[in-house]
Order: structure tokens, then sequence, then C-alpha cells
């Protein structure tokens, strides 16, 4: 699984969130997004219950805690075993998992929940609404919690019953329910089961398909049926193990020798191989990713918006993609993926045009261009690529470019402290919500990064993303997004380059697999034959 | 024999500071180079405090000096500290990892022995024929081509193409390890067996013309027991020494091998920890390595007195 710019990754996504006035059954009013690629075959013989999965990945599971954890391989696992209130579906809507729906005070600042009946955890206790509001405020107050500020709305969360619980937040929010579907805020039982997290998290009890069989903390692992699950009939699969294969090659020769039935991420330079390949498939799925190439606005050249402008135009997104990417993510318009709520296609792009390129920087201080350093990291092979075609493209703006390669620990470190000119990332949505990445991109302060580390101030900008979280009106936020992607897009503080798909390859005998935008996937509907 | 143990424990007692001193770099490196774990573990949201939170936690908030007093104190007492990353303790992780580095680097021995032996030979006995020109030649690609090619050509033929040989992992049981084991050991084998290949012909050849060996024919004895009781017993001095240093190597080049071949050996341990900034594992591994290679370094010493009477220890 790829692992974001900072580290952060998986995220949920809906097309629409019907927050609209009053109430609101949820699941239904959310609309489905073309987001979902190809998935594992269907046979006409329907689910076959049984077998063992075995899903090679790069790296293995350290930590089971929802609200303590950002690594792919936790994330992408916990939730077979946790579950939150909401989920976002293949298909790209948000829809109740644990509750059956919600209601909304008309000041949209009180929000109250009914549970789904009949839910259980794996230890055969029932699922009460004490659990749900532990589990949130356990993510919500945890100031070390990667993701506890999605939780930052939420004033406070009482049980009203025994299924149902009442959520008050600071200000009308609207993507709390995005917000509440992200895996941190996935449900545990109540103080733990009495336990301490360390232990509880060794041999954790959630309300999923699955449960833990064995465990090598960042090796192998398996997780067998729950036999308990809420889904009559479900998960088909009796056990899933998840050998832990570093290397991507090795993944890819591993499924084709018939050794996994899974291969998780597979490189973009394999996929023609794969798609040829007897027996085998492989799919594209569209994630909340969007790669990057990112400006350090604190000193004088990128401080100039002629000169970032200058830059979008010279760039030729086309061929970054046919080169770099295999021609398996498509060129980049808007900062917010097409997978992600409010995108807007018709966002006006600083296309490719040298002529607009030399007038941008012939306006600029700097219109005799100038010598920079483009900082990428050494493990990434097609951010190598982006950066030689860049080099080669602002040579003829006279921008001189010395690719800086360093490895991931220093090449974050370098960016994080602004030890850096440009640089190469990509960005990642948490949620289905734009909120979390808008916030993260162009809110110096509330995203917490300065604004993805360029240090871009627009106070124009920010204004909208603060009037897009507070707007409860689904139309009237996708005109705020509207606005926001057009200004962004001008002031260009970053250049969107392309919108890298999540690839994922599986024997044919594995049916229903699908990815889900975050880039996770929900195994409890898959089966083998 | 007892001058050998006084020899064996006086070596073991000078390596001791090379095994500290390897400790102490490693740490130091450690420390100088960019990169932070806590901000690693708790990822780009989290702020300031969280951070700073988790090194307190992690024990990096003290000064260098500082940390290096507990580093030290805690090697002292045999501990190599909890895996950042993993949560668990080093040595715990190593031990778990070390068989299969160690079958890895045995096996990878083996192969050099069984195939410089015979293919030296001939190449000495046919010296400046076709059999000398290929056996010298050939096994140079090995040295020339990074191991991490060599292995993805191997796992494509010999086990997406042919079935032989499993693609990559450890399997269950014994014999899954050994077949396994094949082409990571031959692989990383391949590194070193030309070196070892003209180290042994050059070794032979010269012995070839020693005198003992014109009076062993002399006497009437068969040239195949001249070559391999005479010839090659003496030739393969130089040849020892030569492979002990160059396990040496090899133990390094589990580090590449066992990534291409889905090995969790102490080698891929390695490579992820240090991406990770997983300090107390490089330095754990490190040690392991670092401890490896001199007790190879002694072991070689004593095997080569043992083929030379010539070679006086102390």
């Amino acid at each position: 699984m790829k692992d974001p710019p900072g580290s952060l990754s998986r995220r949920d996504l809906m097309r629409r969130t019907a927050i609209g006035a009053g109430v609101l059954a949820f699941g239904p009013a959310a609309q489905a997004c073309s987001s979902a690629g190809s998935s594992g075959g269907t046979s006409a013989s329907g689910p076959k219950r049984g077998g063992t999965l075995t899903f090679g990945r790069g790296t293995g599971v350290v930590n089971f805690d929802p609200a303590n954890t950002i690594a792919d391989s936790d994330v992408y696992t916990l939730d077979k075993i946790f579950e939150p209130l909401y989920i976002t579906d293949p298909q790209g809507k948000l829809i109740p998992w644990l509750v059956l729906g919600h209601t909304v005070s008309s000041d949209a600042k009180t929000w109250t929940f009914t549970l789904r009946p009949g839910v259980k955890f794996s230890d055969g206790k029932p699922l009460t609404a004490d659990d749900v509001v532990f589990s949130v405020m356990r993510c919500a107050k945890d100031t070390a919690g990667p993701l506890s500020y999605l939780d930052a709305a939420i004033k406070s969360m009482h049980a009203t019953g025994a299924r149902t619980f009442v959520a008050e937040l600071t200000q009308p929010w609207a993507p709390f329910i995005s917000d509440l579907s992200v895996y941190s805020n996935a449900i545990v039982p109540k103080d733990l089961n009495g336990q301490s997290a360390q232990s509880f998290f060794k041999k954790p009890i959630g309300t999923g398909p699955f449960v833990i069989k064995s465990w090598t903390p960042g090796a192998n692992l398996t997780l067998a049926r729950n036999k308990g699950y809420w889904q009559p009939g479900k998960p088909y699969l009796d056990e899933i193990q998840f050998p832990v294969i570093a290397d991507e090659n090795q993944r890819v020769l591993q499924l084709k020798s018939g050794t996994i039935d899974i291969a998780g991420s597979a490189p973009p330079a394999s996929v023609s191989g794969l798609k040829s390949a007897s027996g085998v498939s492989v799919g594209l799925f569209p994630g909340w990713l969007c790669d990057l190439l990112l400006f350090n606005e604190k000193i004088p050249k990128f401080a100039d918006r002629h000169v970032r402008r200058a830059i979008a135009h010279a760039i030729d997104r086309k061929a970054i993609s046919t080169a770099a990417s295999f021609g398996t993510a498509p060129p980049a318009g808007s900062f917010i993926p097409p997978s992600v709520q409010f995108y807007d296609p018709k966002t006006p792009v600083l296309g490719y045009d040298l002529a607009a390129a030399k007038a941008e920087l012939s306006q600029s201080h700097f219109p005799h261009g100038f010598s920079t350093k483009l900082l990428v990291p050494s493990s990434n092979a097609q951010y190598a690529a982006t950066a030689q075609i860049i080099q080669s493209e602002l040579q003829k703006l006279n921008i001189s470019v010395a690719i800086q390669s360093l490895d991931d620990a220093s090449y974050h470190q370098e960016f994080q402290s602004f030890h850096y000119e440009m640089f190469l990332n990509w960005s990642v949505n948490d949620i289905t919500d734009p909120d979390d990445m808008c916030t993260f991109q162009v809110d110096p302060k509330a995203g917490g990064s300065d604004s993805y580390w360029t240090s871009y101030n627009n106070p124009a900008a920010i204004a909208l993303v603060h009037q897009g979280e507070t707007t409860q009106d689904t139309a009237q936020r996708a005109k705020i997004y509207s606005t926001l992607q057009a200004v962004v897009s001008a002031d260009a503080p970053f250049i969107p380059l392309d919108y890298p798909p999540y690839i994922f390859a599986w024997r044919n005998n594995v049916h229903n697999f699908k990815v889900i935008a975050s880039g996770t996937y929900r195994l409890e509907s898959v089966w083998l034959d | 024999m007892r001058k050998t143990w006084r020899y064996a424990v006086t070596r073991l007692a000078h390596s001791v500071p090379v095994v500290f001193g390897v400790t102490i770099v490693t740490f130091l490196l450690l420390h100088l180079i960019p990169g932070d774990p806590a901000r690693k573990l708790v990822g780009p949201h989290a702020g300031p405090a969280a951070v700073a939170a988790v090194r307190r936690q992690l024990g990096l908030d003290g000064s260098l000096v500082n940390q290096f007093g507990v580093f030290l104190s805690r090697l002292a007492h045999g501990d190599t500290g909890r895996s950042f990353f993993y949560g668990v303790s080093t040595r715990s992780l190593v031990i778990s990892r070390l068989s299969v580095t160690a079958a890895l680097v045995g096996l990878a021995a083996l192969f050099c022995v069984i195939l410089t032996l015979p293919l030296a030979t001939l190449a000495a006995v046919h010296k400046d024929r076709l059999a000398d020109h290929a056996i010298r030649v050939i096994p140079l690609v090995g040295l020339g081509m990074p191991a991490f090619w060599i292995g993805i050509l191997f796992i494509i033929v010999f086990s997406v193409n042919l079935g032989w040989f499993p693609v990559g992992g450890w399997g269950v049981t014994l014999g899954d390890h050994l077949r396994a084991l094949v082409l990571p050991a031959l692989t990383a084998a391949l590194g070193i067996i030309p070196l070892l290949i003209r180290s042994l012909r050059a070794g032979v050849l010269d012995v070839l013309k020693a005198d003992f060996v014109a009076t062993a024919r002399a006497k009437g004895l068969r040239e195949m027991r001249v070559l391999f009781r005479h010839v090659t017993r003496n030739a393969l001095i130089p040849t020892v020494a030569l492979l002990g240093l160059n396990i040496a190597y090899l133990i390094g080049s589990t580090v590449i091998v066992e990534r291409v071949f889905d090995l969790n050996g102490l080698g891929s341990l390695m490579l992820d920890a240090v991406g990770n900034r997983d300090f107390p594992v490089v330095e754990g591994v490190t040690l392991v390595f670092a401890v490896a290679v001199v007790a190879l370094n002694l072991f070689t010493d004593l095997v080569s007195a043992q083929l030379d009477p010539r070679i006086r220890l102390g």
C-alpha cells in the first residue's frame, strides 16, 4: 500500500453528504460515485463458503489500536476486526453500518443516532451505546492520536438508551458523519473490557467479520471468521493469511506462481504484464489521492505567484502520466481528486502552455530564470521519473533543477523542516468529505502542517475552507468547494500532477474483491472457488 | 591444543573493543542522520506536543550524551532495548529472525565450497584451455551483476517458469525451508564464487610446481590422489582465508537477498529498521552482525592453522 506523504493514508469517500435542513436518514440519500474500479470476478454459481485467502502485502501489522495508528497495514487490517458507525462502500457511498441512521437538530449541533439491533462483539457481548460513546470519545480526547483532529467538532457524546446516543457539536459541522466513518472512530468495547490498551489490542475484540487467529507483530498474521458476525452467512472465508512480502515485484511473482491469491499494491510498471498473465486479474481503483509538486513559499522565488504559475504552465502532466505512471494515473486538474466529494471537473487549470509559462515568468521577479532544487523520496521510482521530466521541462524556462533524492525518513524531515525548495509528494483524504485535505493543504493553522509545508496563506481560500465546514446545504457546499478549487488552482501553491490509483492484482478464483477509495478493502463478501 | 584455546580466548578478548566500537559508531551515525522516529510514528497531522510526547516516551528527548549513557548502561546489562516500531524487545526480534539468516549464510558458504573446489581444480589442471577460460569467465557474470537482478532472473526461470523452487517466503516444514533457501543462497554465493575460484586456481597452479608434488608423483601416487591429498589441501589455505573474509560480505548481502526472496531474516529486519529509524533494532542487528563477523574471522584463522601446520597461533 502506498504510504502517503508525511505518512498518512487511507481515507473514506462519499459523493454526497445529504446534510440538509432537519432530519436525515443517511444511506439512501448518499449518491454513488464513479470511483470503484474493476473488481474480483463473479460467478453464476454464487458465493461459496469456506477456504483460506492468502493476501500478500508489503508490511506487517504492528498496532491494532484504531485511535493510535496511521500505518497502512494496521489500518487496512484493523477494519476487519473493528467497525465504525458508517462506512464508505466500494461505489463511494457513505452508508450506515453499525447504526440504522441519525437525526439532526435544527441548529445542526445535536445529532441523535440509533444503533443497529443484534450486533455483538466477537466475545458474544452485545454492542451498546456506551461502547460507542467510549470509543469515539477515546479517540477524540487522545491528542496524540494521528486522526483525533477529525473529532475536534465534538463537544460531548452521551448514551440515551441501550441503543441510542447523542453527539453535541461545538458548531454546525457538515463533515461530521464522514468524520465518524474514519477507521480511528471504530467501535471497541467500553473500557476495553477492563484491560489496558496494550493488553487489549494484543487480542482485540470487535464487531467485525474477522478475529485474530495468530499474529507476530510486524510479520505474518492470520485472521479467522467471527462466527457471531452480525451479517447472516458472512464472512464467506474461513481464514485470511496476510504474509508480509516487502518487495513489490516479489509479490507480483508470488501471485503469478499461485503462492498468494491477492497482491496488494502492485507496481504501475507491472500492470501491462499482469493484464496479459493467465489466471490473474488486475484492478486500478481510484483513490482519494493526488500527486503534487509543492513549493516552499518561505523562499522568495516561490513566494512569487508568477513563478509558481509559470511552472504550472511549463509542466506537461500527460507526459508525466504516460512516462512515470505507465499510464495508470490520469493527469490531474483540481487538487481535489475526482473520487472525493465536490470535485469540480470544470476547475480552471493552468495547463501545459510554454508561451503562457514564459509570459508568467517575465512578469515575475525572476524573468531570466534561476537555479533550484527538487526533493524526492529515493524509494519512489515513479517520482524519480517525474522529477526528471520536470527537470527537463523547466530547462525551457531557464530554470535549472537539481534533483535531491533522499531516503524516506530524511526526506520527510527535510520538507517538514522547510529545508527544501520544491518537493514531490501526494495528498490523501482521510474521509469522504473534502474538508480533510482542504484544511490540511490550504489552512496553515487549522491543518497543522502550514498548508502542507508550503506556507501557502491566502485568507480568501482559508475563509472558503471554513465556510465549507459549517455550511449544511449540499448545493451551497458544492459552490463553495468549486470556488476554492479555482482559487487554489490560480494561486498554484502546489501543482496537481496526476491521480494515482490503488493497484491490486488477484487470482481469478477470488471473487467480489473490491477496493474502496480510502485504499482499504472489505473482505466479508469475498469468496473463493 | 591448549595453545589453540589460549589463542582463541585472547582473540575473543581482543574482539570486544572491535564489537564495542562498531556499536558506538552505529549509535552515533543513527543519531546524526536526519529522520525522526517519533514523527514517523505519529504521522504528519500530529502537532508538536504530540511529537514531543512520543519522543519523550521513546527516550529521544535527552541530549545525545545522555542518550548515549542510557544506551551504554543498557548494553552493559545485555539489553538492546525495545523496538520503537514493533513495541517488543529487540532481542526477541533478533532471535526470531536469526535462524533464517544463519541458514541462508550457511548454505551460501556451502555452495561456495561445493562449487569452488571442483571448478578451480579443473581450471588449474586444464590451464589455458577452453575449460579454464570458461570457468574463469562465466562466474564473473555473478560478480558483475547485482544480487537483486540475479535473484529476480533466478525466480523467473526456476520458480515461475520451471516451478522447481518457491518464488519466495520461508515455508512451514524443514523441506520447505531448504527449498526456499536454494535460490537465495546461490544468489548470495555467486557474488563471491568468482573470487574464490581465481584464488584457488592460482593456489593450485603454484602448488603444482612445488617439489613435494613432483616427489609425490615420483612415488607413483595416482594423479587424483596427488591433486586432492597434496595439491588442493595446500592450495586451500589462502582460499579459506578469503572465504572467511567473504562470509562477512555474505552476511552483508543478506540485506538485499532476503528482500528479493521474501525471507524475513535479520537483513530484512535491518532494512526495515533503517527505513523506520528504529534505532534499537538497527543497533541490535548491527551488534549480531559484528559478533558474527568477528567470530567467523577467528574461526577462519583456526581452520587455516589446522590446514597448515606452519601457521603458528599466538
